[in-house]
């Protein structure tokens, strides 16, 4: 065999590593009731929307951003700009997204109960707190697992930032997990093989590997040493992927790249529409930064302005490609910041209140839901909870928000949690 | 014979392709691979350090006999456990399974080819005990503890533009070096008043500059295992916590003052909300805006990182307006009230700062005494008495109390002496059993049958593999108190602008991000990565670097590291340029099977990656890849498959 791929070309050659190898090695077989197949075969037939989620990390402040309220001693320096919604204004620093804002739904009366940020955004990411004895799946892992993924070799789903206080798959199975990218620009590091190394002498050693590992593999036998083998099998999976070009940015035109900004999260949101163009169905995109506690306005134009010129990007070139019908954009941060000015120019954590949008698949579009009161301070009637807001996301997506599902230990767990999808929103 | 051998073998011989072509003798009719062109290792870190790494605080060796009977008494306190619960104890480990997971997990990496063969080869009975002591005083024993507390501590050189924390991070790792008194030093980092090269400790207190109330949540999260963060907003939902509590613990610190002549001015909409610094600082900023272009910028951070130095000065602390409970109204002030037990009657009359950290430390606060001792216990065996670590409450009871309260009586009896409480914990048979699985999700509590297997660290995986490749892999360390003091203090009260001018360059030679970088690449740069100790690094790293992919933490969340599986993580093992630099000519690995008779070769490979001898099994798949491909490429294979095994990359 060894012969045959040696002096085969190396697009066959992949083809026999992923067939045999990838299978042989890494005890794919070790995986109960895991079919090592799963993505190809007998997944469920992809259905829903993709969903790209821009994770606002340290908590953004909805007075300077979505929520201003002009003439109130609490604004501070931000002064506010009109929409393209008659009797809506946003921050100064977010004049492309004004110009959008009849494509958006803005909810202005999130409100949460945790003002520490881990925590808040654990809640974010899995609708409930967080927990020693149990880890709840991010949504984004919720959604692959049900909905399926669409592409064989491309992941279902990709985190562009720090995967370390990631939810991930939970207690789902790990392939659902997000795959990271830690700078959007750079893509996925270290996908090809070196030139020297031949895929032949590529699967030898694999094979030697899963060879010598089997003793060790086989006394740990349990979900650590299951959760690398698997993943060792999606990196072999992922380097014979015909669709890498998905990662690489840099294949996209001057115009198109300067359009969404140089910043990291103008870059990721660049290299989201890629992915989701080519069956990624669901990206999160960070972007920290926003934990303002001092020198608020010195930070802030920057800050705002990054976001500003990637959403508005995305959702102009998600539009115009035809893919906004199908994609769910959420723009989502753990908590808000006061109203009160600090001492040192700064907001503090402010979990009463905070801003959320959503636009795309599933929502309405210009559409204002809910508000703060007039200081900013807390919601003024139709609060929505962190579940209610993933709930609607959920629904939006056409993901079955009521169904229960059971982790290992028996309990059952939703997506939304016991949060409601808002009707208003859905579209 | 290996000179030989080299030149008979045409074309050049270089790094993994090259390597080995003398050491195997196996001849081999298929053609060689294509020979990459790789870059060298730098010289430098091919050389072994030429003198001593650092000064280590010496173990007393006479204390072997006591070491023994604490760990005895713990292991008599688990072996009843056993019997109760019926829990079968794991396998005792064997000399091999010692030596690899004892390194690991007192000097964070595996252990050479020559320490591994020295020890397994060494006869005398209580060799066991004169490897725990001889790693208990090694530099790499400062640098694998040094990077366990910077993830607790969140350590990072500029947490914040202004901060130029890394005399802080010098002072950690020296106060581990010379294996300090936990509550000395915590007192110490408490208190500590100054700029931060003139008293390095003042660090803790910067940590989280402007945030004065996240400062007491973090603080007392860290040093008492306790959560009150909650209560900051309302009260807590699951403790017993107030948040009238909150702000009375909070308001013992209120006084803490972060800004040199602190001449803060409280934020009106409309004006400059920027903390207004002392008219000499204010005149200095505006004279370099005006005069210095591009270059003002960095130059104003430099002049107030000279004017953030930490005082305490007695201030009141008020109620938030929104205060909803009745048992107070909003904007009350509040009197300082500790959470539990009592201020130290020696610090009555002390400052609000020094009561709080004597009632923090003091003996009498027992929780001081568990929170440390349970966290040195999860550290050791993988999981804590009390998990999280940093949450202890009614609800959240230890899974064994009464082995808690003996770790913390014990941490108490060794004078919070932490390195002797890890000599204790590593000494017991507990320990030094093979490790077993632990299922976090499971309704019945970990047993302690032997310590939970866990993949290394990000840390220990760098640190074995640039054990792998670098002979020296303290080229580079990390910056003194000194070093900073020298290029960074201005004397704020005479200087002008070309005076911080001097200095400002001065200092970007020196600790400049871009000089900085040059400097390291030049010592022990490798295709754009520095072969260095993972303690000594610029910190947090890019999270594209290696150590990040591994999950090491971005020094913004407590105990932020991680040991998931990432497909970013595999791929470098597969293709990326640390594993290609194991392979290199000069690389540790490489030189240590050159030097191989032929038939040794396997063994040397074993040895040197995965602590052991091969099986039987292992040898004949071993034998077969030297013998398939050429030797050099069936080595290099070799080398490779073991770096990508599961057995590489986890600790049983």
């Amino acid at each position: 065999m060894s012969r045959l791929i040696a002096s085969a070309d190396d697009r066959i050659a992949r083809r026999t590593l992923l067939g045999s190898a990838a299978k042989a090695a890494f005890g794919l077989t070790l995986l109960d009731g895991v079919p090592a197949g799963r993505a190809a075969a007998d997944a469920p037939v992809p259905t829903g929307a993709n969903v790209i989620y821009l994770m606002m990390r340290g908590a953004m402040s909805h007075l300077d951003t979505f929520d201003p309220k002009p003439g109130r001693e609490e604004q501070g320096e931000t002064r506010v700009i009109a929409t393209t919604l008659p009797g809506v204004s946003f921050g100064e620093h977010l004049p492309r997204l004004a110009g959008l804002a009849d494509r958006l739904t803005i909810i202005r009366s999130l409100t949460t109960e945790t003002g520490a940020h881990e925590q808040g955004t654990y809640l974010l990411r899995t609708s409930y707190p967080e927990l020693a004895s149990v880890r709840h799946p991010s949504l984004g892992s919720w959604v692959v697992h049900v909905l399926g993924k669409r592409s064989r070799d491309l992941p279902g789903y990709v985190l562009v930032g720090n995967g370390n206080e990631h939810p991930g798959c939970g207690f789902l199975d790990p392939a659902v997990t997000p795959v990271p990218v830690a700078d959007p620009r750079r893509g996925l590091e270290n996908i090809r093989r070196p030139e020297y190394l031949s895929p032949a002498n590529f699967e030898r050693r694999l094979a030697l590997a899963d060879r010598i590992d089997r003793d060790f593999r086989g006394h740990y036998a349990g979900p650590q040493i299951a959760a690398y083998d698997r993943m060792y099998a999606d990196a072999v999976r992922l380097m014979g992927s015909g669709d890498l070009a998905a990662f690489d940015i840099s294949r996209e035109d001057a115009p198109t790249r300067e359009k969404y900004g140089t910043s990291r999260l103008g870059q990721g949101c660049l290299l989201a529409r890629r992915l989701v163009e080519s069956g990624v169905r669901c990206v999160e995109v960070e972007s920290a930064g926003w934990d303002m506690h001092r020198d608020l306005w010195d930070e802030l134009p920057e800050k705002a302005g990054e976001l500003d010129a990637a959403l508005a990007a995305l959702l102009a070139d998600l539009e115009s490609r035809g893919l906004l019908a199908s994609t769910l954009v959420v723009l989502g941060t753990e908590f808000g910041r006061s109203p009160k000015i600090n001492e040192n120019g700064g907001r503090d954590h402010h979990p009463a209140v905070f801003s959320g949008v959503l636009a795309g698949a599933g929502v309405k579009a210009g559409l204002v839901y809910g508000a703060s009161d007039a200081a900013g301070r807390t919601p003024d009637g139709d609060a929505v909870s962190v579940a209610d807001f993933n709930a609607t996301i959920a629904a939006a997506c056409g993901f079955p928000w009521q169904q229960e599902f059971l982790a290992p230990n028996g309990r059952p767990f939703r997506i939304g949690n016991a949060g409601k999808p808002i009707a208003a929103v859905l579209a | 014979m290996i000179g030989e051998l080299m030149r008979k073998r045409a074309g050049p011989v270089t790094g993994v392709v090259g390597m080995l072509a003398a050491a195997c003798l196996a001849a081999t009719t298929a053609p060689p691979e294509p020979l990459p062109t790789l870059a060298k290792l730098p010289v430098a870190v091919t050389i072994p350090p030429s003198g001593p790494v650092m000064a280590v605080a010496r173990i007393d060796g006479s204390r072997r006999a006591r070491v023994r009977r604490e760990a005895a008494a713990i292991d008599d306190h688990l072996a009843g456990r056993w019997r109760e619960h019926g829990v079968e104890p794991s396998t005792p480990l064997d000399d091999s399974q010692f030596v690899r997971r004892m390194v690991l997990e007192l000097a964070g990496r595996i252990p050479s080819y020559e320490e591994a063969r020295a020890f397994l080869e060494d006869a005398s009975p209580e060799k066991r005990d004169a490897l725990i002591e001889r790693l208990l005083e090694s530099p790499d024993y400062v640098s694998h503890f040094y990077n366990h507390w910077a993830d607790v501590l969140r350590l990072a050189e500029r947490p914040q533009k202004n901060l130029v924390l890394e005399p802080y991070l010098a002072w950690i790792k020296d106060s581990i070096r010379t294996n300090r008194r936990y509550d000395e030093w915590v007192h110490e980092m408490l208190t500590a008043d100054g700029r931060p090269w003139e008293n390095p400790a003042v660090g803790f207190q910067l940590r989280d500059d402007g945030m004065p109330l996240p400062y007491v949540d973090n603080t007392v999260r860290v040093l008492l295992g306790t959560q009150i963060g909650c209560a900051q907003c309302h009260d807590h939902p699951f403790d017993r916590w107030t948040q009238h509590q909150f702000y009375e613990l909070a308001a013992f610190t209120a006084g803490t003052r972060t800004r040199l002549n602190a001449g803060i001015r409280p934020a009106k909409p409309g004006q400059d909300p920027k903390p207004v610094p002392p008219p000499v600082v204010r005149t200095l900023i505006r004279e370099i805006r005006e005069e210095k272009g591009r270059k003002s910028g960095p130059m104003i951070q430099f002049i107030l990182a000279n004017a953030t130095a930490v005082s305490f000065k007695e201030a009141s602390l008020k109620l938030p307006h929104d205060y909803q409970y009745d048992d107070a109204r909003p904007l009350d002030r509040v009197e300082p009230e500790i959470l539990w037990g009592d201020v130290p009657a020696t610090v009555r009359n002390a400052d609000g700062r020094e009561q709080f950290a004597r009632w923090v430390v003091s003996r009498s606060n027992r929780q001081f005494a568990r929170t440390i001792a349970n966290r040195i216990w999860k550290k050791v065996m993988g999981v804590g008495l009390v998990e999280p670590v940093d949450d202890f409450r009614d609800q959240n009871p230890p899974s064994d109390r009464e082995l808690l309260e003996h770790l913390a009586g014990l941490m108490i009896r060794l004078d919070f002496d932490v390195r002797e409480y890890v000599r204790v914990l590593v000494s017991t048979g507990a320990y030094q059993r093979r490790a077993v699985l632990h299922d976090p999700t499971s309704a019945e509590p970990f047993r302690f049958a032997g310590p939970a297997l866990r993949r290394m660290t990000a840390e220990q995986v760098w640190d074995s593999i640039v054990g792998l490749i670098a002979r020296n892999p303290w080229t580079v360390q990390r910056p003194t108190v000194a070093d900073v003091a020298e290029v960074a203090a201005i004397d704020l009260r005479t200087a002008t602008v070309a005076d911080v001018e001097r200095q400002f360059d001065r200092f970007m030679v020196r600790f400049g991000p871009a000089a900085r970088q040059r400097r390291y690449a030049r010592e022990c740069g490798y295709q754009g990565l520095w072969l260095m100790k993972a303690s000594e690094m610029p910190t947090p790293l890019p999270l594209g670097h290696f150590l990040r992919q591994f999950g090491q933490s971005d020094r913004e969340s407590i105990d932020g590291g991680r040991t998931v599986p990432t497909i970013p993580q595999i791929l470098a093992m597969f293709n990326g340029p640390v594993t290609h630099a194991t392979l290199e000519e000069g690389s540790v690995i490489y030189e240590t099977v050159m030097q191989r008779d032929p038939e040794e070769v396997v063994d040397a490979v074993f040895l040197s990656i995965l602590s052991r001898e091969p099986s039987a099994e292992d040898r004949r798949a071993a034998v077969e890849e030297l013998t398939a491909v050429d030797s050099a490429t069936g080595c290099g294979n070799l080398v490779w498959a073991l770096l990508n095994t599961r057995e590489f990359l986890f600790i049983q």
